[in-house]
């Protein structure tokens, strides 16, 4: 048996490794992670549409100088969905955790640590918050632009300051990897726990 | 002569606690097994093959005596080292298979040597090679699913063999086989055995893989009955 630096260099597994693996489970159990990132996208596009109203209202109240603006209530409506996307992630991410029960399990004959298997799980959750925030935020910006367009005109868009744009976007996708992120701490944490025995003698 | 022993068992116990009730699962083991030794472990279930599997691999602890693989008391490592003796030390045959289902067989036996450190384009080329000696090298790309029972048992013996280990633990490796499936697994694992002097333990219920074992451990509740010569 190799000596204790050995033993101490001995396992590993990268972020690079990670994703990759992520990427893996994503793609080959895309029904699952579909309707994740459908949860996200909503909540993002509903936030992002009353963003982009309350922007598109700003710019036209100011070249126009009339006063139009987005109600208070509804910045509570998108809280609610926000927080209901989290709980349905949260969800789905230990659906996940049982179906890969044993397989999380054999990750740990062949070496995983506790990390590893968190790493994997807030890794795909960050892959699933990016493009359903993206995805989120293009719904979020053609919405409120329809919602406002018929008041203000559609050609608001052009009017609209880019920095602006880029900020609401960068937000909104850094909101959506955030969410995802903290709502697959839970799971992320149980599938890590997990005792590699009753892992291996599970069944689904 | 010395008997160069790899694993050392101790007076091994293991209780679980079932609803106020003691279970002993294994209550005093005192085994060695040679380096290079193959020794099949027989009995009912319910008798603590697996548990001793488990104990043996590191994924357990005992209730009572000690576990030392190589000389070193297992018990005394911790999670990390425990990792690292799973990672390169041991490999694990498994009676289903559990192949990674994401991942095609070249991944799925490339997989420990991710957790090992081993760059990936090394770790590729090491799986081509062993899924070649098992006779895969035609079925690199398929994925579990896409393979027979046989198949996947031998990627999964490919995959046990990624990081070179120096023990191999089969649970019951050929209980979900057929029979003629089941004796071609049983003599790749007897090949790595005799020719790759690989230490094999295997939990069996199967008469071929007990007939070519070295030693045949009996066990009954929790303690051995009988040690045969094969």
């Amino acid at each position: 048996m190799g000596g204790e630096a050995d033993r101490r260099s001995g396992v590993s597994f990268t972020v690079r490794d990670a994703s990759r693996l992520g990427f893996d489970y994503i793609k080959r159990r895309m029904q699952r992670a579909a309707i994740v990132m459908a949860s996200i996208a909503l909540a993002i596009a509903f936030l992002s549409s009353l963003m982009m109203t309350d922007l598109f209202y700003r710019v036209y109240s100011r070249l126009s100088g009339a006063s139009l603006s987005v109600e208070t209530y509804q910045y509570w409506l998108v809280f609610v969905a926000l927080i209901v996307s989290v709980v349905g992630i949260t969800n789905a991410m230990l659906i996940a955790v049982y179906e890969r029960y044993r397989e999380i399990g054999t990750m740990k004959c062949l070496g995983a640590l506790d990390a590893h298997i968190v790493m994997l799980f807030l890794v795909e959750a960050i892959i699933q918050g990016l493009i359903g925030g993206a995805v989120g935020f293009l719904l979020g910006v053609l919405t409120g632009l329809l919602s406002a367009g018929f008041t203000t005109g559609f050609d608001i868009i052009l009017k609209v300051p880019v920095l602006d744009l880029i900020g609401y976007m960068i937000g909104s996708v850094a909101l959506s990897i955030g969410l995802s992120a903290v709502a697959t701490l839970y799971p992320a944490w149980r599938a890590a726990r997990l005792n590699p025995v009753e892992a291996l003698r599970f069944e689904l | 002569m010395s008997f160069d022993s790899i694993i050392e068992l101790e007076d091994l116990a293991r209780f679980y606690d079932m609803g106020g009730d003691t279970v002993k699962a294994l209550d005093g083991i005192d085994l060695k097994i040679g380096r290079g030794e193959y020794v099949s472990i027989v009995g009912p279930s319910g008798s603590g093959k697996t548990t001793l599997f488990n104990l043996v691999g590191g994924l357990d602890r005992p209730t009572r005596g000690r576990v030392y693989i190589d000389g070193i008391d297992i018990s005394k490592l911790d999670a990390y080292e425990l990792a690292w003796l799973r990672c390169r030390r041991i490999g694990y045959i498994f009676q289903t298979f559990n192949l990674i289902q994401v991942l095609n067989a070249l991944e799925n036996v490339a997989l420990p040597t991710v957790f090992a450190g081993v760059p990936r384009d090394e770790g590729l080329k090491k799986a081509e090679k062993l899924l070649q000696s098992v006779g895969l090298g035609e079925r690199l790309h398929h994925r579990p699913t896409e393979l027979s029972a046989g198949q996947q048992q031998r990627v999964a013996i490919a995959r046990a063999l990624a990081n070179d280990p120096t023990i191999i633990l089969a649970d019951e490796p050929t209980g979900n086989l057929d029979l003629n499936t089941g004796t071609e697994i049983i003599d790749l694992l007897h090949g790595l055995n005799k020719k790759g002097g690989l230490t094999l333990v295997a939990a069996t219920h199967d008469l071929k893989m007990i007939k070519a074992s070295d030693r045949i451990v009996w066990m009954r509740d929790g303690r051995i009955e009988k040690i045969e010569r094969g």
